[in-house]
This record gives C-alpha cells, structure tokens and sequence, in this order.
C-alpha cells in the first residue's frame, strides 16, 4: 500500500487534472490541433479549455501559435518535448500503478 | 487514486487517442450493406451475361454506389449520433489517402472497357481496393488494414486464376469480405459502447 501510495503521489499534478489530462492525450496522437477541433473532440467550453491550455503553456508542455488564417485567427496547440516525455511518464506511472495493484490482488 | 481507476484512466486515454487520428465513422452497417450488394451483384449473374460489357458495367456500378451510398448515409448519422464532425481531420486524411487507388481504378476501368476486356476488372478492382484500404491503415481501425492485406492477396489470386473467375471471386472477396468486415466492427462497436467515453476524463 505504501508503494501504491508513493507512485500515486508521484503523478505529475498538472496533467493529472481531468481536462489537461485529456488535451495532452489528443495532442500527443497527432502534430497539432486548432483550438476548435480541441474544444469540439473534448466537448470543454471556450473558457475551460482556454484555462487548461494556458495551464499547459506556462509549464512549456505545450505551444499555442496565433495566427490569421485568411482574415479568421486560428489558434494551435503542439506537444513541446518536454509535454511528450510528462505525457509518457505520466502513463509509465499508471501503468505502475495498476501493475501494483495486481501485485497487491495476487498477495 | 487506486489501481483501477488508472486501468479506467489509461482506457480513456487509449479511446481518446484513437479518435482524435484514426477515422471512427465506419460503420458496421456501411461493410454489411456493401457486402450485401456486392453478393447481390455476383448472384445477378446467373441471369445476366458477364461477357456483356453493359450488364457488366451497370450491375457493378450499381453495387459500387449503392455502397458508397449507404456508406454516406450511415457516416452522417453515426456523426449526428456522436456530435462529431463528418468531414474532419481523420476523413480528410482518409480520402487523401484513398485518392490514388480510386484514380488507378476509374483508369483501368476505363483501358479494360475500351479493350472488350472487362473481365480483368474484377482482379484490378481488388488489387487498387487492397492498396487504398492498406493505405488509409494509419487512420484506419485494424479490421481495415487485414481487409486490405486480404483482399490485396485475393486479387492476386483472381488475376491469376483468370476472366473465367471473376464473377464468383467479386461475390466472395467483396461480398463476403465485406460482411466480414461488417461483423468485426460491429464487435469493436459493442466493446466501445461499454467503454466510458472522454466525457468521463474532460
């Protein structure tokens, strides 16, 4: 139970929040994503994913490109390196986590 | 947080992945109609005259868009069913990914029309359609991709065993395929269905 509650502890905080948790996992599958097809695939308000992403940005897990597309802003979000490898770590430790939990079922 | 819920959480994860780069749209119900027509088509034929380049060519395009047909219409429904947009990021890659295989078909067609060889389509056909479904595999859920293999192969098969085998082959390797490919995701549809969706972690 300690080692389940250490690994636990362990999780990164700022993508074990529910909605940055699902951004980095969309962003991850592919280059990068408009905050539209972001907002849309998550079904988050403007206002919620805008929180999120910004949350994001200041640990340099992502980058936000603003720019003018025709006459229209489009916003875009990429995985930085160092989003991926919190991202992958991230899953390292919950596979830790449920290969712990099997161990403690076994026992 | 216990062992469970990171099992549930890497689930999430693992769906939302998946729908945000593999095309999801497919439908069960646009591969079992398709293989519906397809043996439909090839049945056709015990009435109908395959040397016959009119019957050959109507029936088959009958069979080609009445598929993409149903395919549309069970696309735009099951987006309509889950809120998401139809022509989107995955199916723009799709299509782009399919674009060649359709472009060498429609040629071919057309060379073993003018020739009084149509016969040979059959084998062409599965040929460009194993290279375009092969070519959507990075979009595609798996079933597609062993669709493609399969029918790559069985095209082959066709070709060699000659126009004498081109009815039948065409009522096996799209029909039957098809409702093959119709059934394995109608189980990948049932086990999404019991998986929660990203609505669960967003």
């Amino acid at each position: 139970m300690n080692a389940l509650k250490r690994l636990v502890e362990e999780l990164d905080p700022t993508l074990h929040e529910r909605g940055r948790l699902a951004i980095v996992s969309v962003l991850a599958a592919v280059d990068h994503l408009t905050f539209t097809e972001l907002r849309d695939t998550l079904g988050m308000t403007d206002g919620n994913l805008s929180v999120h992403l910004q949350k994001l940005e200041d640990r340099e897990y992502i980058t936000i490109d603003k720019q003018f597309v025709g006459r229209r802003p489009q916003t875009t979000c990429r995985l930085t390196r160092a989003g991926q490898r919190a991202f992958t770590r991230y899953l390292d430790h919950l596979e830790a986590i449920v290969q712990q939990g099997r161990g403690q079922r076994g026992a | 947080m216990d062992a469970r819920q990171a099992a549930r959480n890497l689930e999430v994860i693992r769906t939302l992945m998946e729908r945000t780069c593999q095309y999801q749209l497919l439908t069960a119900r646009a591969g079992l109609a398709a293989g519906s027509l397809a043996g439909a088509g090839a049945i056709a034929f015990f009435f109908l005259d395959p040397e016959s380049a009119w019957q050959f060519g109507i029936t088959w395009a009958l069979v080609f868009f009445g598929s993409l047909l149903s395919a549309t219409i069970s696309i735009i429904l099951r987006g309509r069913q889950r809120g998401e947009r139809v022509w989107s990021r995955p199916a723009r890659a799709v299509l782009l990914a399919l674009a060649p295989s359709v472009f060498a078909a429609m040629a071919f067609s057309v060379f073993f029309f003018a020739r009084g060889e149509h016969l040979w389509l059959p084998g062409v056909w599965m040929l460009c359609y194993g290279q375009g479904a092969l070519a959507t595999s990075a979009y595609a859920p798996s079933p597609i991709r062993w669709l493609g293999l399969a029918v790559l192969l069985l095209g082959c098969l066709t070709v060699w065993l000659g126009t004498g085998w081109a009815i039948l082959m065409m009522g096996l390797v799209f029909g039957l395929g098809h409702v093959g490919l119709g059934t394995a995701l109608l189980v990948s549809e049932r086990r999404e269905n019991t998986i929660r969706l990203h609505r669960e972690v967003a």
